[in-house]
């Protein structure tokens, strides 16, 4: 059972709960680093995380000449707020912003319900096949996505889904990410079924024991899935750039490479880009400063759960 | 759960399903037809020639100007050949035209261009892009519109500066890399001369500038049907001097990153870099902090310059060809005029429009620009930037792998020859 | 009390059905897809043309960019996976100390595997400039030595793989979860029998996350082989083939410039080529790994 647990919460990248390991704060391992050399290194550490998003601001407040100053200043010479509005402003930011949130939500919607869903048939039922499937499912976490590339093009192309937001959201769908399956079935198993028994009992079909006891219960891990699912649609540029030709449907990533245009014969505007990409950063900021507190206090649930 | 699982659905639906409808640029011969155009323009640029196209009233063509990130238009344009989704008129370079014809998927506009109606004819348009722009069977899938010229911009403040005398036309080989050493590490610039197109993946085309000049062979006898490749001694000779110059440090070498080298040079960073005449659009709007000119490129003996020219190109399934080519030719003349005073990116293809441009450039100033584009344009020889053939993709590995470490010095100058073997097999087997 | 057998499989098959569906459009039809474009000749305009073996011929024989996109990516991977680890366990058993800001380290080191990776991808290649950049204005402020980074061929790899290291706060957190779910009870026998630091990190630390570490070597090794995004974006594959690794290859074969034919046949045999490295490198580290990993024999 320990085993399942270390995996189960490694797996999701996220750390046990202090509450439920009280012995905790008395038992010491031993120091490793004196104190000040400790502080030190987590200043070198913050430092190189934290700088370039420093200067990212700088150069976002830069004019666009002052840009390629030598040597390079390193606070701006001007402060030019006005690329935080001109700079979205030449991208339709407003459009652009709605166009992402509403394919990031719709794909985070469907990869994490599917593979909820997928996850709780695969733990929970019995079925003909349900270890194969299994080793399936994990086997294609090795499939290279651009094994898919070429092929899934032309397809898109041959139903006419194509310039439509279609390809970017229905995969999601259909279970698109293996990954997420794996992570739901481990934290299904690691419920005992004397739940699914006493639901039965009380008269509950799969649908709704799935819906009001298994849910509430994987908080964690389908919290987990749904930031993952949010970065990798909210940053995904590739695919958007190669499906999409109508500007007015394009999410943010793609707008942002308006900026920088080799074709036009001219040094991008980096200032313009930089504002922008702040912009454009603070969504999936704000969203992981958020749910930071959702794993640890859902955590706290699953190790109660697992207490028996 | 489930009121909000529909409700998001149904407001999914709705959204894809307006993200669905495209525009269809159908129409039946007779009725009202919307014609698309594409460019890689900039922004700015683009919002000049969807005002110019105001100007075209025709009671029954609409036409639309189609949004692109110009950075991907490469993208962008290999995502809308496979979907069968061109645009009616779509920029294209002389290679896309080339290779897209010979596969059938253009337009042939040969006829209509020969016979012409009224001024729009041939004979209007600079010889050696017509002549370019034909394939190996006459066929024509789209007209040039801008011509590339190239040359060498310089700082002038900087010369001044050294006490060398300004490149103009006339100037040699052996001046220029002379200067590019005197000028190199001083006033915070690091190299003489940054010359992408001499190191890059076209370097072995550029290169022909010299062997041409000098009286002797170009890399290849033709870019769009070549039969062979050579590099005889007076090229040879080009090879070395420049290896010799990379070494020294007076020249950026093989690998050094040259997109932001415009800016650069507006800063007074870089003294010389070899370039095309539609940075002078750029510094019409940012005026560089130095004074600057515009020179031709260096000769050996005769006059000698890059071929090169851009235009649109028309999809074999474009729903009107009459109207398309309507729109393609007010693009060639009229909208230029309204285009480039604000942003002279290059000379018209169509002679009668070039004035425009000649004018706008003098009127800020910069005459060095109109004086060695209208030598290019008379260059009694010129030689092409690159193959625009299909194979011409497997080009660039041969030269990354095989030319370039000869400039970088890695290699010797002896194997230039092993190089030019590859590219002739490469060749022969692709015909 | 009995089960309702069949009403559990009409509900299984309901519950996994999008996810069967996805399976064979998403993963079953590209596989086999791209495995008859290896054999063909494909630009994607007209109908593809069955050559056999020749894209492979041409491959290993002929073309001048492929050994040394091997090569690159074999740097990549030797360079990155066992950087990450190491640095990624480190900041873990770092913040896994109790000292006040311990939380905040953590936070900003997983802040910038958050952003959106073109994003920072782009931001880095401007830092790294060797003229305009922060990185070198600040070693030469510091008198230390600079450094061409991407535009020199010595240095672009270590460069992209340095880029590639800033993101080593997602490593982090796993290792922190792994460590964290060490029993404290064995630190402190271990303490109690006067073993000191180092010995305990071998003897009960390393076996103990030794699964996790199992999974990560996979997992960080397979994503370093499929590495796209860095060189991409920081080089392009350049100067010459330094950091031209097999997907930025097989991109530039598929997806070529402006002007050029795609050959996505070609492109297609070099993905099966990745793919069966792909294979064989997770074949063999998992037959390896019952040599350094400790199981607790629980069952799978």
């Amino acid at each position: 059972m320990t085993t399942l647990r270390t995996e189960a919460t490694a797996l999701t990248g996220t750390e046990p709960p202090g509450p439920s390991q009280p012995t905790r704060a008395a038992a010491k391992k031993p120091r490793l680093v004196g104190t000040t050399a400790w502080y030190v290194v987590a200043l070198f550490v913050c430092a190189v995380m934290i700088v370039p998003l420093l200067w990212m601001i700088t150069i976002g407040l830069k004019s666009r000449t002052a840009v390629f100053d030598i040597p390079p200043k390193l606070l701006p010479h001007e402060w030019t707020w006005s690329n935080f509005i001109d700079g979205p402003k030449a991208i339709h930011f407003p459009r652009l912003l709605l166009n992402s949130v509403v394919i990031t939500a719709l794909s985070v919607l469907g990869g994490v319900m599917t593979a909820m869903m997928a996850g709780y048939a695969l733990a929970r039922l019995r079925f003909p096949g349900r270890k194969v499937w299994f080793y399936l499912f994990v086997g294609s976490m090795l499939l290279p996505g651009v094994v898919g590339l070429i092929p899934l093009f032309q397809l898109y192309k041959s139903i006419g889904w194509y310039d439509t937001w279609l390809p970017l959201i229905v995969p999601a769908f259909l279970g698109g990410n293996p990954l997420f399956i794996f992570l739901a079935r481990q934290y299904f198993l690691a419920i005992p079924y004397s739940i699914d028994e006493a639901a039965k009992i009380d008269g509950a079909g799969h649908f709704r024991i799935f819906t009001s006891v298994m849910l509430p219960l994987t908080r964690p891990a389908w919290i987990t899935m749904a930031i993952l699912a949010f970065q990798a649609s909210w940053n995904d540029f590739l695919n958007p750039l190669v499906y999409l030709y109508s500007s007015e449907k394009w999410p943010l990533s793609v707008g942002m490479a308006s900026f920088i245009s080799p074709f036009a014969g001219q040094t991008p505007n980096w200032s313009y880009y930089m504002a922008t990409n702040l912009l454009y950063m603070l969504p999936p900021l704000i969203i992981f400063f958020a749910a930071q507190r959702y794993f640890i206090q859902g955590l706290g649930s699953l190790g109660s759960t697992t207490q028996k | 759960m489930k009121r909000i699982i529909g409700t998001t659905l149904a407001f999914a639906g709705l959204l894809t399903a307006t993200a669905c409808g495209g525009s269809d640029s159908g129409g039946d011969a007779d009725g009202p037809v919307t014609v698309t155009v594409m460019t890689w323009e900039s922004p700015e640029t683009n919002a000049a020639i969807k005002k110019a196209l105001e100007g075209f009233k025709d009671d029954k063509i609409t036409v639309q100007l189609i949004d692109t990130p110009s950075g991907g238009y490469g993208d962008k344009l290999a995502s809308l050949t496979q979907a069968k989704k061109l645009p009616d008129l779509f920029w294209c370079g002389n290679d896309t035209e080339q290779q897209y014809t010979s596969q059938g998927l253009l337009v042939d506009w040969s006829k209509r261009i020969a016979d012409g109606d009224g001024d729009f004819k041939a004979d209007k348009f600079v010889a050696s892009a017509m002549e370019n722009w034909k394939t190996a069977d006459g066929q024509m899938g789209g007209l040039p519109s801008l011509m590339n010229t190239y040359g060498v911009w310089y700082n002038l403040d900087a010369f001044k500066a050294a006490g060398i005398p300004e490149p103009k036309a006339g100037w040699t080989w052996d001046d220029m890399y002379a200067a590019a050493g005197k000028l190199a590490n001083k006033g915070g610039a690091k190299y003489g001369l940054v010359a992408d197109q001499l190191t890059s993946a076209d370097a072995p085309f550029t290169m022909s500038l010299y062997s041409v000049s000098a009286g002797g062979a170009p890399f290849t006898d033709n870019v769009n049907h070549p039969t062979k490749a050579e590099a005889d001694d007076k090229y040879t000779e080009g090879v070395t001097k420049l290896a010799e110059a990379i070494k020294s440090g007076a020249v950026a070498p093989p690998g050094y990153d040259a997109s932001n080298v415009p800016a650069l040079f507006s800063g007074g960073k870089v003294p010389m870099m070899f370039g095309g005449q539609w940075l002078a659009a750029g510094f019409q709007t940012d005026k560089p902090k130095i004074k600057y000119g515009f020179a031709p490129f260096p000769h050996v003996t005769t006059p000698t310059t890059l071929y090169d020219s851009v235009g649109i190109c028309t999809p074999q399934y474009t729903a009107n060809e009459d109207s398309t080519y309507k729109v393609l030719q007010y693009l060639n003349t009229k909208v230029w005029d309204a285009v480039l005073p604000a942003a002279p990116v290059a000379p018209p293809a169509y002679t009668p429009a070039q004035e425009s441009y000649f004018t706008a450039l003098t009127k800020s100033d910069q005459t060095t620009v109109v004086d060695t584009v209208k030598a290019d344009l008379a260059a009694e020889k010129t030689v092409g930037v690159r193959f625009t053939t299909q194979w011409s993709s497997q080009v660039g590995d041969l030269t990354t792998a095989m030319y370039q470490p000869i400039l970088s010095g890695k290699k010797p100058v002896s194997d230039l020859q092993a190089y030019v073997g590859k590219i002739n097999d490469l060749i022969k087997s692709q015909g | 009390m009995s089960r309702n057998a069949g009403s559990d499989v009409k509900a299984a098959y309901l519950f996994i059905a999008p996810a069967i569906i996805g399976f064979i459009v998403f993963v079953a039809y590209p596989l086999v897809r791209s495995f008859y474009l290896a054999l063909t000749k494909y630009n994607g305009l007209v109908d593809p043309v069955f050559i056999g073996l020749g894209n492979f011929r041409r491959l290993f024989t002929v073309d001048p960019a492929f050994w040394p996109a091997l090569r690159a990516t074999a740097y990549l991977v030797l360079l990155y996976v066992p950087l990450s680890l190491v640095l990624g366990l480190a900041l873990a058993m770092f913040c896994n100390q109790r000292f006040a800001g311990v939380r905040l380290v953590r936070t900003l080191a997983y802040l910038p595997v958050v952003l959106p990776a073109v994003a920072t991808i782009t931001l880095w290649k401007f830092i790294l400039d060797p003229q305009v950049g922060l990185l070198n204005t600040v070693l030469d402020r510091l008198g230390l030595p600079t450094s061409l980074w991407l535009q020199s061929p010595q240095m672009s790899m270590p460069s992209v793989v340095l880029v590639m290291l800033w993101g080593v706060g997602g490593t982090m957190i796993i290792f922190l979860a792994a460590l964290q779910s060490v029993p404290t009870e064995l630190y402190e026998a271990a303490r109690v029998d006067g073993a000191g630091p180092w010995s305990v990190f071998l003897r009960i630390t390393m076996p103990l996350i030794s699964p996790i570490m199992l999974l990560q070597v996979i997992l960080q090794t397979t994503a370093a082989l499929q590495t796209f995004n860095q060189p991409k974006i920081l080089t392009n594959g350049g100067p010459g083939f330094s950091t031209n690794v097999l997907m930025l290859s097989i991109y530039k074969n598929g997806f070529p410039n402006l002007g050029q034919i795609p050959q996505l046949g070609y492109a297609s045999a070099q993905v099966w080529v990745l793919f069966v490295i792909i294979i064989a490198v997770i074949a063999l580290t998992a037959k390896f790994s019952s040599l350094w990993t400790y199981s607790d024999n629980t069952a799978d």
